[in-house]
């Protein structure tokens, strides 16, 4: 087990390795010199001033030597200030991340507590008209973009009928964005539960377990459920990495504060250190999750426990 | 986003002796049926665009702004008195353009990625795999802003954006087909004859994984179709007048009050059109590899 | 079973424990706004929504009166040397800071030394002008000392550009993003970035010359500044009570103003001009003849009535009303005026026509609908067979990339719908002075013209000498002005919000507001 989480940890900092090499290429692939872009909202700039602003960011080093004071500064907990305002990107990211992780948790609380049962139900019933009808239900609500069916929930729940905030962050502001996220996610947690309770139902020690005479329900209670939380959990896992890449539409539509509303901003005024702090911070918050994650299925699943 | 699990499992589409022509095995099943008809009525549309849309899509003042549907206007008109119908149609044509592009690119070079590594072992097999592998950690999401952040907002970065991060899952699904193939009797039997790497490659495994990509393409149409709109609504796509679904859904949202039918429609369509291969991608699959149909 | 229950309370252990900012209550004005500042720090930014809260919590030494004109404000009285290369300001006594130190001369000069700080000038460091020193003679009394006359510095300094921001923020951690002290009528409480800013009134204040009624602290208790960038969804919060003061959605104002639910605030006097400019230096906008193609093929009039309706007014001079200078009927006289067939002509002079249609690139700034508007000036351009595509993009990115066009001498033709907002025909200067700020057009006798505009301290000569650079900007199409207002200058307030209008320049002002109880 221990070589098992060692070797996802191993890959988990690789990744992020990878990412920060990527984020300091970054400002070198866009289109323009990013001091002059960082200075358009500045009057009278000096040619000496945009020289002093590129040494002070190391942009006159070569790749290399930024590349090791980018990783100095990081170590620190600095990821530079905002051409915006020059705002620490940290605390920002910081600030914000919470949110976004809360909103991307709910989610997938209301996508596994809609999507698990369904789905187990279908396997249950596979075959029958019940589980055709939920099949075509799911694929359906696979189709519907999540933009969508969130602007028709904002002008419905909220706009319309005046029954949920609109914006802001209050408590219950999270309600409308995770829902938007976890019912158009449900349905794909549905088909998956699905696939993976029927392998699990058609292994031999099940096939056993009826063939000694134990009642349906204590086959579903003892054995199919247990083995079938390892897939379950499989599933969340992915489940994660696509609501922290929803989040970051869904946030923009109902101005849920977080990372993804920040990266949006960030995009349009081109102001490339929060771009490159939101890749880190996302990328690692993806890592760590999925890294926990891995812990909680080497536990439950026996044949890795054991190895 | 197509889940990664259903997906992979339909890997080998062989020994097909003795059943039905897959045209016809895809065609019996009602989803096959349905799918294939919306993608055709699609296809259509956007290549007959031109004869189909009474109007051109951008011009103003072709109906009086913000009236409803009626004869004259089967979708009603926006707050330039475009025809949303007209819109609509020649929509369809820069979805298909969006969707084909972008899976073009997540197909090709996905494909080369995977059947490369799976031939070649080893050292290159090791590095392209963790590459992908370290990529596709990263979601699909977060490199398509990546590179619409660096390329900035335009129709063709966002479809660049999107295939580009469509590339590792095409890559690991086609590398694990090509694996398969590796094993089987036939593949050895031809490295015995000495073939060289270009017929092993081209000749014996790549037609042998088009099965399974040509699923995996189907289905991930959709994501692709689904991730532009996305992008586009955002406004890091399509500009306007370019009447793109996602674009359009977007800017109909200030007259919700008013004409609620130009954030109806828009999103009907990129639904609609999502739905017809999500679909058609699972009657293929189930045509290419009925064993799946126990599973999904 | 029982590792899920874990997994499942913990995740909604962590749905939990996201921040609750503060929420409104009795004594709260709310005030929605689409975007959220930049800083704090008001030599960091330059954008309208920063400007706003800042001069809620920052005072200056001068203020306008409701025509957009300088009146004494900290400063009780001004005066200068005959070569008006020195200003001498004297100030009110008893001015107090936020954190209870005195607001002095000392203050002032360590607003204007932080301005021009070699390390970290301020963004706005051009606008200050060629201040030489600053001196503080006493407590009430500073001299501010120029290179050489630079009248455009009286109105500057009722602007909140020139914020006077206390010394005792020197050394402070975090000032700009957590600490921000001030002496306007609302004490800076918090902010958090992209959510809301809390504003609490500051007892002390003393109103010596800003555009309220009230002379002293505001009636209210706090001002929660709230960001919420979705129309409708300000609108609906605007409707239950949520929100007292925001921009409405602009297709929505016609029918607020029928139905009579909220009142309709716009501000007047804003200095906002839109306008075309063009990438200079290489085809086809080299040629005046383009130029002038693109403005007699364009009908701003048409244009705004259908965007805007009545929200908005065609603009003719290169600065708005509300600046010293501006003249519609003079403007009117010297820019080309809207005819597509001469416009047809020219670009048949330059060699196009249907066979061969003129393709360049139009940048426009996203949100306020323009947009939209950009989608009709394009149809209006396509009439005489100009292909325009419209590219969206931030503000700030424009202004890059105007300034990469205009550096770039080979590629696609390229124009954009330019704004800009400024209290003074200084803003002539600052745009088209060699080298420009977009490195735009220029020419020496252009440079000649704007710098009289500088130094000429009696009115009537400098009126002359801006219409001089107007004329020559209008009738070169350099400057073609469209439109004024241009971005959010429309307020939707809640019946029950009494006292509140809007200064010059879009300063909104909440020291007058109250609210009345609702039954």
């Amino acid at each position: 087990m221990l070589r098992f989480l060692g070797q996802r940890a191993a890959m988990g900092l690789l990744t992020i390795f990878v990412t920060t090499i990527a984020v300091t290429l970054l400002i070198h692939l866009v289109p323009g010199d990013p001091v002059e872009i960082m200075y358009a909202q500045s009057q009278g700039t000096t040619p000496e001033q945009l020289e002093a602003m590129r040494s002070k960011l190391g942009l006159d080093q070569p790749i290399p030597v930024q590349y090791v004071q980018y990783i100095g500064r990081l170590l620190e907990g600095d990821l530079g200030v905002t051409i915006r305002g020059q705002q620490p990107v940290a605390q920002l990211l910081m600030q914000r991340l919470p949110n976004t992780l809360a909103l991307a948790a709910l989610a997938m609380l209301i996508a596994t507590l809609i999507g698990v049962p369904l789905g187990f139900l279908a396997a249950y019933k596979r075959g029958t008209v019940l589980d055709g009808l939920l099949m075509v239900t799911a694929i359906a609500g696979i189709s519907i973009p999540h933009f969508w069916l969130g602007l028709l929930l904002l002008f419905w729940l909220a706009v319309d009928l005046g029954l949920l905030p609109v914006a802001g962050s209050g408590p219950l502001n999270i309600v409308l964005p995770a829902l938007t996220l976890g019912l158009s996610n449900a349905a794909i947690v549905a088909r998956m539960t699905r696939s993976a309770m029927i392998d699990v139902m058609s292994q031999d020690f099940i096939r056993t377990a009826h063939a000694k005479g134990l009642s349906k329900g204590k086959v579903l209670r003892r054995h199919v459920l247990r083995a079938g939380l390892v897939p379950v959990v499989t599933v969340m896992g992915l489940q994660f990495t696509f609501m922290m890449g929803g989040a970051i539409v869904v946030e923009n539509i109902f101005a849920w504060n977080g990372i993804g509303r920040l990266a949006l901003e960030a995009i349009f005024q081109r102001d490339y250190p929060v771009i490159q702090g939101f890749i880190l911070v996302f990328a690692t918050t993806v890592v760590v999750v999925m890294l926990a994650l891995d812990a909680v299925y080497a536990l439950l699943d026996p044949r890795i426990r054991r190895s | 986003m197509t889940d990664a699990t259903e997906t992979q499992v339909a890997a080998d589409g062989d020994t097909r002796q003795g059943r039905a022509p897959f045209f016809l095995r895809l065609v019996r099943q009602p989803s096959g049926a349905i799918g294939l008809l919306i993608v055709a009525v699609l296809v259509v549309m956007a290549i007959f665009a031109d004869q189909i849309a009474p109007y051109s899509p951008i011009k103003m003042a072709a109906g009086k702004p913000l009236t409803g549907p009626s004869a004259d206007h089967l979708l009603g008109t926006d707050e330039f008195g475009r025809d949303m119908f007209s819109r609509i149609v020649y929509g369809s044509r820069l979805t298909m353009q969006i969707g084909l592009i972008a899976v073009g690119i997540s197909l090709s070079i996905g494909t080369l990625i995977g059947l490369v590594a799976a031939y070649a072992g080893g050292f290159i097999e090791k590095l392209l795999m963790r590459s992908t592998d370290v990529v596709f950690s990263f979601t699909e999401t977060l490199i398509a802003l990546a590179f619409v952040a660096v390329l900035g907002p335009s129709l063709e970065n966002a479809m660049i954006a999107v295939g580009i991060a469509g590339v590792p899952f095409y890559a690991r699904t086609c590398y694990a087909s090509a694996l398969g193939e590796e094993g089987k009797p036939y593949f050895e039997a031809s490295i015995a004859a000495g073939a060289g790497h270009g017929r092993l490659l081209f000749l014996h495994l790549l037609p042998n994984v088009v099965p399974t990509m040509i699923v995996i393409a189907t289905l991930g149409l959709s994501n692709a179709i689904l991730a532009a709109a996305a992008l586009s609504f955002l406004g890091l796509g399509a500009q306007p007048p370019t009447p793109e679904w996602g674009a359009m859904l977007s800017a109909g949202r200030d007259f919700f009050n008013r004409a609620p039918w130009l954030m109806l429609y828009p999103g009907l369509a990129i639904a609609l059109t999502v739905l017809a291969f999500n679909i058609l991608g699972d009657a293929l699959r189930e045509a290419l590899d009925p064993k799946s149909r126990e599973r999904s | 079973m029982s590792m899920r229950t874990r997994l499942t309370s913990a995740l909604l252990a962590l749905a939990a424990s996201t921040a609750i900012p503060a929420t409104a209550s009795a004594g709260d004005i709310v005030w929605a706004r689409y975007g959220d500042i930049d800083s704090l720090d008001p030599h960091r930014a330059t954008s309208t929504l920063s400007l706003q809260v800042w001069s809620l919590i920052y005072d200056t030494l001068l203020a306008t009166d409701k025509d957009g004109k300088p009146v004494p404000n900290l400063a009780k009285s001004w005066e200068s040397n005959e070569e008006g290369t020195e200003y001498t300001f004297m100030l009110h006594e008893g001015a107090v800071c936020h954190d209870g130190t005195p607001l002095d001369a000392n203050d002032v000069k360590y607003t204007v030394d932080q301005a021009f700080d070699e390390e970290n000038p301020s963004v706005t460091k051009a606008s200050w002008g060629p201040i030489s020193a600053v001196e503080v003679v006493d407590p009430t009394t500073v001299k501010f000392t120029l290179e050489k006359p630079f009248v455009a510095l009286i109105p500057f300094l009722a602007d909140s550009f020139s914020s006077i921001i206390c010394d005792s923020n020197e050394g402070k951690d975090g000032f700009g993003t957590s600490v921000a002290i001030g002496s306007g009528p609302w004490k800076f409480d918090s902010w958090t970035k992209g959510d809301q800013i809390v504003l609490e009134k500051n007892p002390d204040y003393e109103n010596y010359g800003k555009l309220a009624d009230n002379p002293g602290a505001p009636y209210e208790d706090r001002l929660l500044i709230t960001t919420v960038p979705e129309p409708q969804a300000r609108l609906a919060g605007l409707k239950t009570g949520a929100i007292d003061v925001a921009e409405p959605p602009l297709d929505d104002v016609a029918m607020l103003k029928e139905s009579g639910d909220l009142d309709i605030v716009t501000a007047e006097n804003t200095g906002q001009n839109v306008f075309f400019e063009f990438a200079v230096h290489r085809p086809p906008f080299d040629d005046e003849r383009a130029r002038k193609a693109v403005a007699h093929a364009t009908d701003p009039e048409a244009a705004i009535s259908l965007i805007y309706g009545d929200l908005s007014m065609p603009e003719q001079c290169p600065i708005s009303r509300g600046v010293f200078g501006n003249d519609q009927e003079f403007c009117a006289e010297h820019r080309p005026r809207y005819d597509p067939e001469k416009a047809t002509e020219l670009l048949g002079e330059l060699g196009y026509g249907p066979d061969n249609p003129l393709e360049v690139n139009l940048l426009v700034w996203t949100g306020g609908k323009r947009d939209k508007l950009a989608e009709v000036f394009q149809a209006q351009l396509m009439q005489v067979g100009i292909t325009a595509d419209i590219q969206m993009m931030d503000i700030g990115t424009m202004n890059a990339r105007v300034r990469q066009e205009n550096e770039n001498p080979e590629g696609k033709g390229s124009m954009d719908m330019m704004t800009w907002s400024w209290y003074d025909p200084d803003i002539l200067y600052a745009l088209w002075h060699s080298p420009g700020a977009y490195r735009g057009y220029t020419s020496p006798e252009l440079d000649a013209m704007l710098e009289e505009t500088r130094v000429l301290t009696d009115p009537d000569e400098r009126r002359k000498a801006v219409e001089e650079v107007m004329a020559y900007l209008l009738e070169k199409a350099i400057h073609v002005p469209l439109y004024t207002p241009g971005w959010e200058w429309v307020f939707a307030v809640r019946p029950e919000v009494e006292g509140f209008k809007v200064a010059p320049f879009v300063y909104p002002i909440f020291s007058d507001v109250k609210i009345a109880d609702e039954g």
